[in-house]
């Protein structure tokens, strides 16, 4: 099949998904090791949930509620990452149960902030943290796309709940969401912010793509790119102006800095 | 797997010996090992990776890691970053309790599922939650620059600081929804909470010392330095938990709201100390206290000249530091050691759940063997909502 045949397929079967005329979507929304800001954000879409809840049927959230059916779900979200070989066989089920699998937040789509630590190290910082006698339960933090296939990535460290909605308003118009075609400096611009990388200070903007707004840089705080990497970023660019900004230029410290950037949400992901 | 206690922060179940009359609470959260993690990255970045583990209660990890730094680096920050600071507490204080009160707890006592059901069963309950729920991220978004995890501050101060006229239209916000804070706690005190007497410390920080209290005599008080946290916080690992579970000198200690009030003294006459269940109508009175502190502190702020500038380091910093702050769940101890280079060499973390986790169990064990004529399913829900009115973050105690 040409890709532009498995497009339409995926899309005739989303129209069918999100358009039925009788009953809403059944939607699943679950929670691996994370910090569920992510669902907290979810909350604090407030009278806009009221609204979604209108055109879908959350049928599974354990956050949110006792309810609790079995699959096939019609749309799924999966927030966090799975560490546990529990989660790797939930997040499996999961797979097969449903039709549109989303990762909500960089923990799922990225590895987030628990993919800092690397595998070879964990077992030293368990012995640390807990004690030699210590049984672990955690084999690595890795993105869901390490295990399954998943349909579309809603990023940030939290996500922005305006991307969510535009998500599942995009669903329930029977299109494919897209990912956004530009990076953070565009949104930093209309933000007015005055340029990072031109003040010498490292910022992962460029290369990072857009939706959030820019609002760490608005912040004051640099992009560490947790919006995941956008397409064709040119990342041997960004690099080249990294190592010319930070002290001494292509140094071991400078190095280490730039490394800390890329390290921050992109530890696992291939970049 | 997969059968986790609904409307909680985290993964946990209850594993109920019924002839022992003993409960155990399961810890199913992975890893994530924060103090590892933390461990070669700059000082700067600890307040940036600590809100990370918990979306429930990022603002209290953010400020008790800057609390931790700049203690390490002998900085003393301005009035006005701790007026400010102040202010992202209220407003994580009231995000996190009305989330808990109206969301997760609310719906088992008015029968009904999800909270979003409120809003055709009682529109006026559930329009002051989602005004209170408003106001509270608008504080933490003007200040903090995000509703979960900040982005403004920073050592020794602020990026940014908000502007007079966002404080304006906070304020005049914060007055519109007093009377909801006003009224949760109507809601909360009106409800008829299960029975219960259980024999707990009750722990909360003031100024430099933890001061406890019994839930039988709150007068009371036994007092000692946040400086000797780990010494007086005893950690211990259990097979069945990822989490660890604590004990204060030694005895089962409940922090959080309930405790706070204890020690700090609460005219509520309503409130029994020795039934946990009440920490939900604690919460709900903590709302309205944040609620009006936060009016305080905005009318404070509008009068004089806002500047938060990030203040250095002294010229010879002890680089090693503990952080601690009233988090909505009780009493959080973040410590960091660091290089010459301002690198992190070493971090400890004590988050209020692994504090409330051993007395859970005891309050646990004391709810079975107190209530008589229940089915093994109805005492299993009521379990569960014991465990719920704790409010625990397990993402917070197995980070």
């Amino acid at each position: 099949m040409s890709a532009k045949t498995v497009q339409f397929l995926i899309l005739t079967r989303l129209i069918k998904i999100m358009t039925k005329k009788n009953s809403n979507p059944r939607v699943a929304i679950y929670d691996l090791t994370d910090c569920e800001g992510c669902e907290v954000k979810i909350v604090s879409l407030r009278e806009k949930l009221l609204v979604l809840e209108k055109r879908i049927d959350i049928v599974d959230w354990r956050l949110g509620q006792e309810r609790k059916e079995d699959g096939p779900f019609d749309v799924t979200l999966i927030e966090g990452a799975p560490i546990t070989q529990e989660e790797i066989d939930l997040i499996k089920s999961l797979r097969e149960k449903s039709k549109f699998l989303i990762g909500l937040g960089s923990c799922a789509t990225l590895g987030g902030i628990p993919a800092i630590m690397e595998k070879s190290e964990r077992e030293k910082w368990c012995k640390k943290i807990y004690g030699e006698k210590y049984k672990p339960r955690g084999i690595d933090a890795l993105p869901l796309s390490a295990y399954i296939h998943v349909d579309f990535l809603i990023h940030g460290c939290p996500i922005e709940e305006s991307e969510l909605v535009r998500t599942v308003e995009e669903l329930l118009s029977g299109k494919k969401p897209s990912y956004r075609g530009y990076s953070v400096c565009f949104e930093c611009k209309q933000a007015g912010n005055p340029c990072r990388l031109i003040d010498e200070k490292p910022c992962l903007g460029p290369i990072t793509q857009g939706g959030c707004g820019a609002v760490c840089i608005n912040g004051g705080s640099p992009c560490y790119g947790c919006f995941g990497l956008r397409e064709d970023a040119n990342i041997d660019a960004l690099l080249k102006i990294l190592n010319n900004i930070t002290d001494p230029p292509g140094g071991e410290a400078s190095k280490k800095e730039i490394e800390r950037y890329f390290s921050m949400f992109l530890n696992k992901v291939n970049k | 797997m997969n059968n986790f206690i609904a409307k909680i922060e985290g993964h946990g179940n209850l594993n109920i010996d019924w002839d022992a009359g003993e409960v155990k609470l399961n810890i199913f959260e992975g890893e994530r090992l924060f103090e590892g993690i933390l461990v070669g990255r700059t000082a700067e970045e600890m307040a940036w990776i600590t809100p990370r583990i918990c979306g429930v209660c990022p603002t209290a990890h953010n400020l008790a890691s800057l609390n931790a730094i700049e203690n390490a680096l002998g900085i003393k920050p301005s009035k006005t970053t701790v007026l400010l600071r102040d202010l992202m507490q209220c407003g994580q204080m009231i995000q996190s309790h009305v989330l808990h009160l109206f969301f997760l707890v609310l719906p088992d006592y008015i029968g009904i599922d999800r909270a979003t059901e409120l809003a055709p069963k009682n529109p006026a309950a559930f329009k002051d939650a989602l005004s209170l729920k408003e106001v509270s991220d608008k504080i933490v978004q003007i200040v903090g620059g995000r509703i979960v995890h900040p982005t403004t501050t920073t050592i020794g101060g602020f990026h940014k600081v908000p502007t007079k006229s966002a404080l304006k239209v906070l304020l005049k916000k914060l007055k519109e929804t007093e009377d909801a804070a006003r009224k949760t706690i109507q809601i909360f005190e009106g409800i008829e909470y299960p029975e219960l007497k259980v024999d707990l410390k009750l722990a909360a920080q003031e100024g430099e010392y933890i001061i406890a209290v019994s839930s039988t005599d709150i007068e009371k008080k036994d007092k000692s330095l946040i400086t000797d946290y780990k010494k007086n916080i005893e950690e211990e690992v259990r097979e069945y938990s990822t989490a660890k579970f604590s004990k204060y000198k030694g005895e089962e200690t409940l922090v959080g709201s309930l405790a706070r009030l204890a020690v700090f003294g609460s005219s509520a006459s309503k409130i029994d100390f020795t039934n946990p269940f009440h920490n939900n109508i604690a919460q709900a009175i903590e709302t309205l206290y944040y609620h009006q502190k936060a009016i305080e502190i905005v009318e404070k702020l509008l009068e004089m000249k806002i500047n938060a500038e990030a203040i250095k380091q002294s010229s010879n910093p002890s680089l090693k530091g503990i952080g601690s702050t009233e988090a909505p769940r009780g009493g959080l101890y973040h410590e960091v050691h660091l290089s010459q280079d301002n690198d992190i060499i070493y971090a400890n973390i004590i988050t209020p759940t692994v504090q409330n986790l051993t007395s859970i169990e005891k309050s646990a064990k004391a709810l079975l063997g107190q209530t008589k004529n229940k089915s093994r399913e109805e005492m299993e829900k009521l379990l569960t909502m014991l465990v719920r009115a704790y409010d625990p973050c397990i993402s917070c105690s197995a980070h």
